[in-house]
């Protein structure tokens, strides 16, 4: 009997991502920004060639043959990411540039005109400041309060604060799904439920959960939830808002523009009925049908078995990270076969800067986030000035592993020399 | 590894201002005051200056701040090589360091210990870390008192 060896993910799908045969200052690239944007596999590319091939033309607005193919798909793409989340109508997902755009929506939409002054938001310090300038506008816009639940000591969300800060003058919950710096996954069940018994709205941003596992937005209860195409193998300038139908529909326009009228008159004008109430002029077209072949490329392989992947990864990552004296690395520590925390790790190395250890880990081809993620209130609160973050995807291999933990001894070795 | 690219832009003198600052803390007095900010990495410097009595001459500079080692030798080899120029003869400076980080121009002899920043300029992501501190000595020496002077000026704006 011949034992056939099993490919790991990685290895099945690695082809798929042309970027990834490179080489960077005369070694392979190795990609380990992931959680600032994804790599688009070949299906995405194409998606959009072949929109500007054959049938570009704009959508809703012409009765010929290119402008039906194009809304066609335009709209088919819409259904795809219904699916991928597990949404109720797909009247419920708006195409939006990415995540920022969408939590701006809702905070200008909803919260201009359903916040009043002494009314409490609750985010959390670990929030982007894409989840977190929006609501420090609106507070100013309207005079509601910002309140913020704080970090447990293996620097998770603390639930507990969140239980006792909850109340009936909270009318709004936003939060983040997985922090894209301590790569934590938030009990985010508990926290919908929690709101949801002080009739609190609840808005998640699932920028760095929608890449990385199943989700399911009528099992989450959550009112709204966005995230940002990049991120998940779809291209820059499209991401999309879920929210609840009757939400969406008693929420007043954000953008006006063509697309989302109904009737026009010189001095008012009925809206078109959801989500187009919500896109106002010629939208992201090509890049909207591409984030529907992205979808199609993570159905395709299975969301569950990417999790089961990355997870596996992330043992292996925090394994290596472990044995390195100099590391500290931030958020909680992966548990039993590298679960319940996400495959990225944000770090130090003691006296070494995060941009020096970039710079040298660029020299050896690794690509690293350095500096503060967009999350300058965490780290503050966390007292880093900046941190060094490796973010990997279900493309990256073990092997990749060693040659960022190869290059990261390296760089501590070639700094640890003058400081010794 | 390709540490022999490294080294061109780590060189040993980078290090070692970097390991051993000689310039360090708060001029006596602070005549001149201003912080500086990359917002983009949140490296941060305050530079302080001592002048003559006459106010044209620079007769001691300080840094605090907290940033990668380029950005930290950075300020501390331009601390050094400021005492006793004049104000005007600085701001010169200023312009012929951002014109070496495009590999533009260097120094001449008696102020070639600036010149080891000239690698920098091979590693365009990191010519901010190197400009962060001359930007705000700018900054510092244009602005008349060191009266109001808490807000950062940022490195990071098209000039
Ligand atoms: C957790 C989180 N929220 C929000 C964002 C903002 O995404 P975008 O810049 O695509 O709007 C990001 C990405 O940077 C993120 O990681």
């Amino acid at each position: 009997m011949t034992l056939t060896q099993e490919k790991t993910l990685a290895a099945q799908v690695r082809t798929d991502f042309p970027i990834l045969q490179q080489q960077v200052n005369g070694k392979p690239l190795v990609y380990l920004d992931n959680a600032a944007t994804s790599q688009k596999p070949l299906l995405v590319i194409n998606t959009l060639k072949d929109y500007y091939e054959q049938y570009n033309s704009n959508v809703h607005r012409g009765v010929h043959t290119l402008s039906a193919k194009a809304t066609d798909a335009y709209e088919a793409a819409r259904d795809k990411i219904a699916n991928f989340v597990k949404a109720a109508s797909r009247q419920e997902i708006v195409y939006t540039r990415n995540a920022s755009e969408a939590i701006n929506l809702v905070a200008y939409s909803w919260g201009t005109s359903n916040l009043q002054k002494g009314d409490e938001i609750i985010l959390s310090v670990m929030e982007h400041h894409s989840n977190l300038i929006p609501w420090q506008l609106l507070a100013q816009r309207t005079g509601a309060l910002l309140k913020f639940v704080e970090l447990t000591e293996t620097e998770e969300f603390n639930l507990g604060q969140f239980q006792s800060m909850v109340s009936d003058r909270t009318k709004l919950v936003a939060v983040v799904h997985v922090s894209n710096t301590l790569g934590c996954i938030n009990p985010i069940q508990e926290i919908i439920a929690l709101a949801h018994q002080y009739g609190a709205r609840v808005l998640v941003d699932a920028c760095q959960s929608v890449p990385h596992m199943p989700i399911n937005v009528q099992q989450m209860d959550c009112d709204w939830l966005v995230a940002s195409g990049h991120k998940m193998c779809g291209p820059t300038g499209i991401g999309f808002l879920y929210g609840k139908l009757d939400l969406l529909r008693s929420m007043p326009p954000f953008l006006g523009g063509g697309e989302m009228i109904a009737d026009v008159f010189l001095d008012h004008a009925t809206y078109a009925d959801l989500p187009h109430k919500f896109e106002a002029g010629t939208p992201a077209i090509a890049e909207a049908i591409a984030l529907g072949a992205a979808v199609d490329y993570l159905t395709d392989i299975g969301m569950d078995k990417i999790y089961a992947y990355e997870a596996e990864l992330t043992e292996y990552l925090f394994e290596q990270l472990q044995q390195i004296p100099e590391i500290r690395t931030y958020g909680p520590q992966p548990k039993v076969a590298g679960l319940g925390r996400a495959a990225l790790a944000a770090f130090t190395a003691s006296d070494v800067h995060p941009h020096d250890l970039s710079t040298i880990l660029d020299q050896a081809g690794v690509a690293i986030r350095a500096g503060h993620h967009c999350t300058q209130p965490l780290h503050r609160y966390l007292v880093a000035q900046s941190t060094a973050r490796a973010s990997l995807s279900f493309y990256n291999t073990r092997e990749e592993v060693d040659v960022f933990i190869t290059a990261l001894k390296e760089a501590i070795e070639f700094f640890g020399g003058i400081f010794g | 590894m390709t540490l022999s690219n490294v080294r061109d832009l780590y060189q040993q003198v980078i290090l070692e201002h970097y390991k051993k600052p000689k310039h360090k803390g708060k001029t006596t007095p602070v005549h001149r005051y201003q912080k500086g900010h990359n917002p983009s990495c949140g490296d941060t410097i305050e530079l302080t200056l001592r002048l003559n009595e006459t106010g044209d001459t620079i007769e001691d500079v300080k840094f605090e701040g907290e940033g990668c080692a380029i950005a930290m030798a950075s300020a501390d080899l331009m601390a050094d090589v400021l005492r006793g120029k004049q104000i005007d003869e600085a701001l010169e400076m200023v312009q012929r360091f951002q014109s070496m980080m495009k590999g533009q121009a260097e120094f001449p002899k008696e102020q070639r210990k600036l010149n080891v920043m000239q690698g920098v300029a091979q590693f365009p992501v990191r010519i901010k870390c190197a400009n962060l501190t001359w930007h705000t000595l700018k900054a510092a020496l244009e602005t008349a008192s060191s009266a109001s002077l808490e807000e950062f000026i940022s490195n990071e704006k098209d000039d």
